[in-house]
C-alpha cells in the first residue's frame, strides 16, 4: 500500500484565549489520526503551548487515539496543534452485482455475535444525536425501498440529503438538535452526517460517525469541497461481505476521495476534536480553529509555511 | 423466640387502633381474619393507647426535629425556595416488617446487588453478554447511561451501595419498582428518620424488638475504605456532594457526619498527576477513595454529555489510572437503563445460575398500611419502600430498615409526589442488630485523618463568613434592641436636646447595619419617622445576616455540633417571624439568646483547630469593625450634654459593656472612661483590644506574619489620645482613632480572603471544532 494512494499533510490548530489566568486546565483531544486498512499514518505530533504538566494517550472503546492533557499552573491561553502526514488509498467503488439488500444487512447487524457484535452493534444505536424521528423516516421514503441493495440505498440517501439540504456554516453549532436541522433544511457536515446515521439506524443498519479532514485546496480544475476550513465529518456503513465503506453526504461522494480519517464513534460526542474544562476566574474567552490539508507528492515533506 | 411475645397479653384490636383496613387487599397491620398481625402488636398497643391526639403531637415533634436536622430546607424556604429540596415529613407510625419477611427481601436485594455487579463488570469489560447476543449491543450503546470511558476503569467493585425500591401488592407478594445503582439516595434519610423515630416513638420501637440500623454508617465507611488502591497507607475517603443546592444535600451532609468523613464539593477537589487532591488550608492533601454522591452525568464535566459544572474535571481520569477509587464506580447508572432492567430475569439465570427472587412491578394493585394524618387519623395508605445494600469486603449487607415513601392518590410507585415518609421497622428478629444477609455489622471503622487539623479551603471560607455573619447579626440585634428599648421606655428621648439623642441613635443603628457613616442621617425628615425606619432596617439586617449565617453553616455541618444545628434551625424560624412583626423586642431577645448560645457552642464545643480559628477570626474581625463603627456613630458626634448620657449608655449597651462600665466607674458616663473601656481595655471581651489579642493568637497559630503586622498596626492606633476638641460637631480625636484602627482591620479582612480562600474555582467548558 505504501506505493499507492495520495499523501496529505494535515494541520489542525485550536487556540483558546481565556482573558485571565486559569489555575488548571484539562483537555481531551481526538486529533491524532488512526491507522485504517486504507490509511497509513506516516507521522503525527501534538504540540502544546504552554507545555503540559501531564499528558497521556490511550485508545478509546472505538479504537481511536485520545490524548489527555493537564496544565496545572497559571495560563491564559492554550494552543493545541496537531500535525500529521498520512497516505490514503481511495477504496474502489462498491461492486454493483454482489451487494446484499439493506434488509439482509439489517438482519446481519441484528444477528451479529461475538466480536462482530461488539464491532458493529454499537453503531446501530439510536443515540440522542441520531434519533429515529418521524421526519427521518419520511426523508427515507422512496429511497429505502424493499429489496434494494445496500450500496444503492446509501448512495441515494446521500444524494437526497445533498440535494434537499443547504450547507450553511452559520446555521448550526455542535449542539443543534437534528429536529432543527430537519425543519430548516440546512446545516453543516456534522448535521448531515448525523442525519445520514439517523436514516440508516432507523432501518436497523450499523453506521458510524467519521471525524476527519478534507483537502483544503483541490487539485487544479476541481471545485473546493465544503467543510475544508475546519474538521469534517462523514459516515461509514457496515455490510456483511463488504465490511465498512464510507460516504460523505455533505459532498455526495461515495467513496470519499480527498478525505483523511481521524477518528470514529457513534456520533459527534464520541469524537469531538477538542473538549476542555478550565478552572479559574470568570472571564471572556475566545476560540479560534484553523485546519489546513495539503496534498503532498511522494517523497515531499510538508511545506515550509505549514506552521 | 420472636420478641413481640414480650408484650404478652397486650393484643390490640383494629377498633382500638381506630383503623379500618381495605378488606380487599393485604394490609400490613390487620390480617384477613380481622386481628392485628403479630408484628404490629407492640406498635399497635402504643398507637391504640396514644390515640389520634397524641399521635398528632408526635407528628409535630417529628416535624420540629426534621426542621432542625434539615436546616437546609429552611434555607430554601427563606431564600425564595426551589422545588429541588422539599422538606419531608415523617409519619409517626412506622411501616413494620417481620424479620422473616425482611430476610426474604434482603436475600432478593443482595441477589440483585451481586447480579448487577457482575453485569456491570461484563458490560464495561469483556462484554460476553453482548457477544452472546443476550444484551443487544445497539440497545446498550443507545442509552446515555452507558459511559464509554467507564470501561477504562478496573475497579475491585463497581457497586458499593445499591438501593432497591419495592412495593407489596394486594395479594401480599412483593415487587421491585426500581434498582438505584448510580449514586442512590436513601440510606442517610433512613438513618435520619430512625433518629427521630427513636425519640418520638421510643417505647414501641423498643417494645417491638426493632432491629437497630446504627451499624450502617460504619458498614458503608468500611466498604469504602476497602476500595483504597493497594499499597496506600492511612487512606483517606471523602464524601463528594453537589453542595447545598443538591436535592439530597441533607443526606450527604448527614452521612458525612455519621461516617466522620469530610464533605467535599467539586471545587474542593482537584485532579493532578493522576491523583485526586483536597484543597486544604495547608495545601493539597491526597485522597484515596471518593464516596461520590454526584450522578454519572454530573461527576466529571469533561465527559461527553456531562451536565453542569458541579463535578471534578478529570476525576474519571484519575479513577481510570488507579489514582483514586470511586464508590460507586463511574458508569454504574447503566444498570438502571431498560437495556439491563428489562432482562434481569434472564441475566440472573445466565450470570448467577439463579432464578430472580423478586419480579418487577407490573402495575398490580398495592397492599395497604396504616398511614397517620392529623385530620383523619389512621387510614390505609400505599407505600413504596427503599431498601439499602452495602457491598463490602465481607459481602453484601442489607440494612434492616429503610425509608418508606407514602404514595399520593394516583401516584405511580416509581414517582411518589407526597412528602410523607415512614421509618421502616424490622421486628421479631432473634438476632437484633443483624441484617439477615451477609456479614455481621461492624461498628468499628478504620482510622481517619484528624478533622481538627485538615480543613478544606472552602470550609474555612464558609466558617469565616459564618463567624462574621453571626457577629453582625448580634450587633444589629443588640443595637435594635437597645435603641428600641430606650424609645419604648422614654418616648421623649426622640425630641430630647433638639434631636441630639435621636441623631446619634440613628447613626448607631446605621452603623449596626454596616451602612456607611453619613454626617447628617436625619436629612431634615421627621425624627420619629427616621428612627422607626432605621429600626426596621436594622431588624432586616438581623434577618439577612441570620440567613447568611444559616446558609454558610449548611456547607460545614461536619464541623458543627448537633446542638448547633438545632440552634440554627430555631434562629431561622424566629427570623422569619422578625421580618413580619413590628413589636419585635421579644423576638430580638430570643435571637440574642440563640446567638449567644451559638457563640457559646463555638467556644465550648468546638475543637481548637484551624476550623475553629477561622470561625473565630471572622467573629473577632467583625466585632472589631462593628465596635469602631458604633464609636464613630455615637461617640464621635458631639451632642448636647442632655443627650450625651442616654446616647453613650446606648453605645455601651449596644456593645454589651454598660454593666461593666457602671460597676467599674460608678459615675455618670465620661468620655475618656468610655473610650478606655470600649477600645483599650484588654479584659473587656466586647472591647477592641480584646478582639485584637484574640486575632494576634490566631495569626500566630497560622504563622502568618503579614496578617499579624496589620493587627499590631490596629493595636497601636488604640493608644491615640482622645481629647475634647470638636470641629463641625465631630470629636476629631475619636474620628482619628476610629479611622486609624479600622483601616488595618479592613485590610486584614481582605488579606484573609486573598491569602487563605481566594482559590478561583469556576470550571468552564471549552468546546472545539
Amino acid at each position: 500500500m505504501s506505493a499507492t494512494g495520495q499523501r496529505f499533510a494535515v494541520q489542525h490548530r485550536t487556540e483558546y484565549r481565556y482573558g485571565r489566568a486559569m489555575s488548571d486546565g484539562y483537555t481531551v483531544a481526538h486529533l491524532l489520526p488512526r491507522a485504517t486498512p486504507w490509511q497509513v499514518v506516516e507521522s503525527t505530533v501534538l504540540e502544546l503551548d504552554p507545555v503540559a504538566d501531564e499528558q497521556a494517550e490511550h485508545i478509546d472503546a472505538f479504537g481511536n487515539r485520545v490524548m489527555r492533557i493537564g496544565i496545572h499552573r497559571p495560563h491564559d491561553h492554550l494552543v493545541v496543534t496537531a500535525r500529521s502526514v498520512v497516505r490514503v488509498d481511495v477504496p474502489a467503488p462498491l461492486a454493483a452485482g454482489s451487494q446484499p439488500t439493506w434488509e439482509q444487512v439489517a438482519a446481519a447487524v441484528h444477528d451479529a455475535r461475538d466480536d462482530l457484535a461488539c464491532e458493529v452493534g454499537p453503531f446501530a444505536a439510536r443515540t440522542p444525536s441520531t434519533p429515529a424521528l418521524p421526519e427521518v423516516v419520511e426523508l427515507c421514503a422512496g429511497v429505502v425501498v424493499p429489496g434494494r441493495p445496500i450500496g444503492e440505498v446509501v448512495q441515494a440517501l446521500s444524494r437526497r440529503i445533498f440535494s434537499d439540504f443547504a450547507f450553511d456554516a452559520e446555521f448550526s453549532d455542535v449542539s443543534t438538535p437534528l429536529a432543527d436541522v430537519l425543519r430548516a433544511r440546512r446545516g453543516v457536515c456534522q448535521d448531515f452526517a448525523h442525519l445520514m446515521l439517523a436514516c440508516l439506524r432507523a432501518h436497523g443498519l450499523a453506521a458510524r460517525y467519521v471525524s476527519g479532514y478534507i483537502e483544503t485546496e483541490p487539485p487544479p480544475g476541481q471545485p473546493k469541497l465544503a467543510g475544508s476550513d475546519a474538521s469534517h465529518a462523514w459516515c461509514g456503513v457496515w455490510a456483511p461481505g463488504i465490511g465498512w465503506f464510507d460516504v460523505d453526504p455533505t459532498n455526495d461522494q461515495m467513496p470519499p476521495r480527498r478525505h483523511v480519517t481521524c477518528a470514529w464513534g457513534r456520533d459527534y460526542t464520541d469524537v469531538a476534536p477538542v473538549r476542555g474544562v478550565v478552572i479559574g476566574p470568570a472571564a471572556a474567552q475566545s476560540l479560534s480553529v484553523g485546519v489546513d490539508v495539503t496534498a503532498l507528492a511522494d517523497g515531499a515533506v510538508a511545506p515550509s509555511d505549514f506552521r | 423466640m420472636p420478641s413481640y411475645d414480650r408484650v404478652g397479653d397486650a393484643v390490640v384490636t383494629p377498633s382500638e387502633l381506630q383503623y379500618t383496613p381495605d378488606a380487599s387487599r393485604f394490609d400490613e397491620a390487620v390480617a384477613p381474619d380481622g386481628s392485628v398481625r403479630p408484628a404490629w402488636r407492640a406498635l399497635g398497643a402504643a398507637v391504640g393507647a396514644a390515640g389520634p391526639g397524641e399521635l398528632a403531637e408526635r407528628q409535630r415533634q417529628a416535624d420540629r426535629m426534621l426542621d432542625a436536622e434539615g436546616a437546609g430546607h429552611l434555607v430554601h424556604d427563606l431564600t425564595g425556595g426551589t422545588s429541588a429540596s422539599r422538606p419531608w415529613r415523617l409519619d409517626p407510625v412506622p411501616m413494620v416488617i417481620e424479620q422473616a419477611e425482611f430476610d426474604l427481601l434482603a436475600r432478593a436485594v443482595a441477589q440483585r446487588t451481586r447480579l448487577i455487579e457482575a453485569v456491570l463488570a461484563d458490560l464495561y469489560g469483556d462484554r460476553l453478554l453482548v457477544r452472546s447476543g443476550m444484551v443487544p449491543a445497539a440497545e446498550v450503546a443507545a442509552t446515555p447511561a452507558l459511559r464509554m470511558s467507564a470501561g477504562l476503569q478496573r475497579p475491585a467493585r463497581w457497586l458499593v451501595q445499591h438501593a432497591v425500591d419495592v412495593v407489596r401488592i394486594a395479594d401480599g407478594g412483593w415487587r421491585v419498582v426500581a434498582d438505584l445503582t448510580d449514586s442512590p439516595a436513601g440510606l442517610g434519610y433512613a438513618l435520619l428518620n430512625r433518629s427521630i423515630a427513636a425519640r418520638v416513638m421510643a417505647e414501641p420501637l423498643r417494645a417491638a424488638g426493632t432491629a437497630p440500623v446504627v451499624a450502617a454508617p460504619a458498614m458503608l465507611r468500611r466498604a469504602l475504605a476497602a476500595l483504597a488502591p493497594a499499597g496506600r497507607v492511612d487512606t483517606r475517603t471523602v464524601v463528594l456532594s453537589g453542595g447545598p443546592e443538591h436535592p439530597s444535600y441533607v443526606e450527604h451532609s448527614y452521612l458525612a457526619v455519621q461516617m466522620g468523613l469530610h464533605l467535599a464539593e467539586g471545587a474542593d477537589l482537584v485532579m493532578r498527576q493522576d491523583r485526586l487532591w483536597l484543597r486544604a488550608l495547608g495545601g493539597l492533601e491526597p485522597i484515596d477513595v471518593v464516596y461520590r454522591r454526584l450522578d454519572d452525568g454530573g461527576l466529571d464535566p469533561l465527559e461527553p454529555r456531562a451536565q453542569g459544572v458541579h463535578g471534578v474535571p478529570a476525576i474519571t481520569w484519575a479513577a481510570q489510572r488507579g489514582g483514586v477509587v470511586l464508590g460507586n464506580a463511574f458508569g454504574t447508572g447503566l444498570a438502571e437503563a431498560s437495556a439491563v432492567q428489562a432482562r434481569l430475569g434472564a441475566l440472573a439465570e445466565a450470570v448467577l445460575g439463579e432464578a430472580l427472587l423478586l419480579q418487577p412491578f407490573a402495575g398490580e394493585a398495592l397492599a395497604t398500611t396504616p398511614v397517620f394524618d392529623a385530620s383523619t387519623g389512621l387510614a390505609p395508605g400505599r407505600v413504596v419502600l427503599r431498601l439499602n445494600a452495602v457491598a463490602g469486603p465481607d459481602g453484601v449487607w442489607v440494612m434492616p430498615g429503610g425509608a418508606g415513601r407514602v404514595l399520593a392518590d394516583g401516584d405511580h410507585p416509581a414517582a411518589p409526589t407526597a412528602e410523607r415518609t415512614k421509618d421502616v421497622w424490622v421486628v421479631g428478629g432473634a438476632r437484633a442488630g443483624r441484617g439477615s444477609i451477609g456479614p455481621a455489622p461492624q461498628v468499628t471503622a478504620p482510622q481517619q485523618v484528624d478533622f481538627g487539623a485538615s480543613v478544606p479551603k472552602r470550609a474555612a471560607d464558609a466558617l469565616y463568613w459564618m463567624g462574621r455573619a453571626a457577629e453582625r447579626a448580634e450587633v444589629a440585634a443588640r443595637a435594635a434592641r437597645v435603641v428600641g428599648g430606650q424609645v419604648e421606655q422614654d418616648p421623649f428621648l426622640v425630641t430630647l436636646a433638639a434631636g441630639g439623642w435621636a441623631t446619634g441613635a440613628v447613626a448607631l443603628l446605621r452603623s449596626a447595619q454596616g451602612a456607611p457613616h453619613i454626617s447628617d442621617p436625619l436629612d431634615g425628615a421627621p425624627l420619629a419617622e427616621v428612627l422607626q425606619r432605621e429600626l426596621a432596617a436594622t431588624r432586616a439586617t438581623v434577618a439577612t445576616q441570620v440567613s447568611a449565617l444559616v446558609q454558610e453553616a449548611r456547607s460545614v455541618r461536619e464541623y458543627l455540633s448537633t446542638t448547633t444545628g438545632r440552634v440554627l434551625g430555631r434562629l431561622a424560624r424566629v427570623v422569619s417571624d422578625l421580618v413580619r412583626t413590628d413589636a419585635a423586642v421579644d423576638d430580638l431577645d430570643l435571637i440574642l439568646v440563640d446567638l449567644a448560645a451559638l457563640a457559646g457552642l463555638a467556644t465550648e464545643s468546638t475543637v481548637r483547630g484551624p476550623a475553629w480559628r477561622f470561625l473565630d477570626l471572622g467573629r473577632r474581625i467583625e466585632r472589631g469593625i462593628a465596635l469602631l463603627g458604633s464609636v464613630e456613630a455615637a461617640v464621635g458626634q458631639a451632642v448636647d450634654p442632655l443627650a450625651f448620657q442616654p446616647l453613650i449608655e446606648a453605645v455601651l449597651a449596644a456593645n454589651e459593656s454598660l454593666v461593666a462600665y457602671r460597676r467599674r466607674y460608678r459615675s455618670d458616663v465620661e468620655l475618656h472612661a468610655v473610650v478606655d473601656l470600649l477600645v483599650r481595655d484588654d479584659v473587656n471581651p466586647r472591647g477592641l483590644a480584646f478582639q485584637l489579642d484574640r486575632l494576634r493568637e490566631h495569626l500566630a497559630s497560622l504563622a502568618w506574619p503579614e496578617g499579624a503586622a496589620l493587627v499590631e498596626q490596629a493595636m497601636r492606633a488604640t493608644f491615640t489620645d482622645v481629647d475634647d476638641v470638636v470641629v463641625h460637631g465631630r470629636r476629631l480625636a475619636v474620628d482619628g482613632l476610629v479611622l486609624a484602627a479600622r483601616g488595618p482591620l479592613l485590610q486584614l479582612d481582605a488579606a484573609v480572603v486573598a491569602r487563605w480562600f481566594a482559590d478561583p474555582v469556576n470550571p468552564m467548558i471549552m468546546g472545539g471544532r
